[in-house]
């Protein structure tokens, strides 16, 4: 162990290296963690949001009102969030992987169309939603284009079934070019001395993908799994911008529940209450995946 | 074998190029319906006739009140550039510190920062007004530079340590001989070291804050007289949403310069992207 090395493990090196963290704590905990704090402590209330009134504690009525949903506005935004988290998760991934396969040669058309298929990425969610809703809306141009051949219109964003099809066809537009980056990163680290061998041994394109491709991709599809699911649970501004969630109620889902209604009507109890239950759930669903993708994982580990 | 291969090769040409051009139409339609009247845009929203083009929908668009273009493009680089700056600044030395402590209580404090990689930036919105406006910097550039940095920093700390323990020790401890301060070792040596890992997390916590609306929409106030770009375009496009004259001129300029950036810089920006995945 070399001698100057001590100096980090001393009890004054380490209070000066606790030092260094006290910027970075201080913005995280000051306005991260003390507002997951006065998340949890509002949800026990009713308030309002207004200076002059003083948040009253109602214990878990605010929880109550969730699980009951008096209104009945509450448990269709919990589905709609499910059907966006799941089957936008699942067809971001396929669509991803399915195109990192394709374009996994570095060729000049490739590089092209991973370009092509990146750049929603760069654009803001929400003005995604609005050139979509340009484009699908009743007066949009699809539509024309449909009304000028003689067709009957289409209801992408006017019956409440089409308009959550097209919400989560939007996303998976939107999204699934940084998932194939990351896939496509994923398959650089593929050995291609085991798929040459693979292949010696007799396996077709299938079984290569199925036995060693695949299993060498299980770190990916952990970090693409957990930051999908993530990212579709909390989506706001898409839902802003096309269809700021109608028709009715339609694709609401639990994040405008939370900022465009409970918030926007000054119940910050509820709003509260809502945000915990999301932060719960998000964080017990990236747990839950990374923990049942850890075996998936152990087998790529002793495959490489 | 020879044919087979290449049937193969031009299914999967073909399935690449329609899919790409699926992707582009969105941006034709915006491109080309920019230059036309409302009526046109309704009757052939596909095509451009040279005649009756006009770029005076853009120029609308350019001087609207709702959308002061410019403005809006200043303050959004400002927050990319500020939040950056704090994010950055501030998950430097505390990087350094955890990655070069091999002490518990630094393992724990890792796993504090990162537990925050897991909370909705947007959900967690609503308390951290009342913070703010207990602190007196709602409806401040300030508070919101300082809340779009503290949902930078568990990511980019992550990253950053990760890196630096990748770098020797040896390194430290030769400049503590030669009589060098933590602070001076840190920005002098470590810091200039870690310039691909400071891309990577300026690339991606600049897109994050430049395409960020609910966090300037609600702390910035809807009357704010700053405007970024994505809420100067919701000020100006929620409204009229089926005026389609000033629909795609003010989508066209919003995204034009930062498509211009993105294809100047895609090398840095996808690249950037999957080895923050990787390290992360």
């Amino acid at each position: 162990m070399p001698r100057t090395s001590t100096s980090w493990r001393t009890r004054a090196g380490a209070f000066a290296n606790g030092l260094l963290t006290v910027p970075a704590l201080a913005v995280y905990v000051g306005l991260l963690v003390v507002p997951v704090g006065f998340a949890v402590y509002y949800s026990f209330t009713d308030y309002n949001g207004f200076p002059s009134r003083t948040p009253t504690w109602v214990g878990l009525e605010n929880y109550r009102r969730i699980a009951d949903d008096p209104i009945g506005d509450l448990h269709p935004s919990v589905w709609v969030t499910v059907a966006i988290a799941v089957v936008g998760t699942l067809l971001v991934n396929a669509a991803a992987l399915g195109l990192a396969l394709l374009l996994r040669r570095t060729t000049p058309f490739n590089t092209f169309a991973r370009v092509v298929m990146f750049y929603p990425h760069v654009l803001s969610a929400l003005i995604v939603g609005f050139l979509w809703q340009a484009i699908l809306g009743p007066q949009g141009a699809v539509n024309n284009i449909l009304g000028g051949w003689g067709q009957s219109t289409l209801p992408f964003l006017a019956d409440p079934q089409w308009a959550l099809a097209t919400l989560i066809a939007v996303i998976v537009w939107a999204q699934f070019g940084v998932q194939l980056v990351l896939y496509l990163a994923g398959l650089q680290a593929v050995s291609p001395d085991l798929k040459e061998s693979a292949r010696i041994d007799g396996a077709g394109g299938g079984q290569v993908f199925r036995h060693v491709t695949w299993p060498a991709l299980a770190p990916t599809v952990t970090v693409t799994l957990v930051t999908t699911v993530l990212s579709l649970l909390k989506v706001y501004d898409v839902v802003l911008g096309l269809t700021n969630g109608g028709p009715g109620d339609a694709t609401q889902n639990w994040a405008y529940e939370i900022l465009a209604v409970s918030f926007a009507n000054n119940d910050i109890g509820l709003a509260c209450a809502q945000a915990v239950l999301l932060v719960l759930v998000a964080g017990l669903l990236s747990f839950t995946i990374i923990v049942l993708r850890r075996r998936a994982e152990e087998g790529a580990e002793s495959l490489g | 074998m020879t044919s087979k291969r290449t049937f193969r090769t031009a299914a999967r040409v073909t399935v690449v190029a329609v899919l790409s051009a699926a992707m582009l139409v969105p941006m034709y339609i915006m491109v080309v319906n920019a230059f036309k009247p409302q009526q046109e845009i309704l009757l052939s929203p596909l095509g451009i006739d040279f005649a009756t083009a006009s770029t005076e929908y853009l120029e609308a668009a350019w001087q609207s009140t709702s959308f002061p273009v410019v403005e809006g493009y200043a303050v959004s680089l400002f927050l990319v550039l500020a939040c950056n700056a704090v994010a950055i600044g501030t998950a430097v030395p505390a990087a350094y510190a955890i990655a070069r402590t091999p002490k518990l209580l630094f393992r724990i404090l890792l796993m504090f920062f990162v537990a925050g990689m897991f909370v909705p930036a947007q959900i967690i919105l609503v308390p951290a007004v009342f913070v703010l406006k207990s602190l007196g910097l709602m409806g401040t550039l300030p508070g919101l530079v300082l809340f779009m940095s503290a949902t930078m920093i568990p990511f980019t700390l992550f990253v950053f340590s990760a890196y630096i323990r990748m770098l020797p020790r040896s390194l430290d401890e030769a400049a503590s001989i030669d009589g060098a301060g933590r602070q001076r070792i840190l920005w002098t040596i470590i810091f200039p070291l870690m310039r691909p890992i400071v891309a990577t997390a300026f690339i991606l916590n600049a897109l994050g804050a430049w395409n960020d609306f609910v966090s300037p929409q609600l702390i910035l106030g809807p009357g704010s007289e700053f405007r970024t770009i994505t809420t100067g375009v919701y000020a100006a496009v929620s409204t009229y949403s089926t005026n389609y004259e000033i629909v795609f001129p003010t989508l066209l300029l919003a995204v034009a310069p930062i498509l211009l950036i993105f294809v100047v810089m895609q090398r840095h920006i996808m690249g950037g992207l999957s080895a923050g995945a990787v390290k992360g």
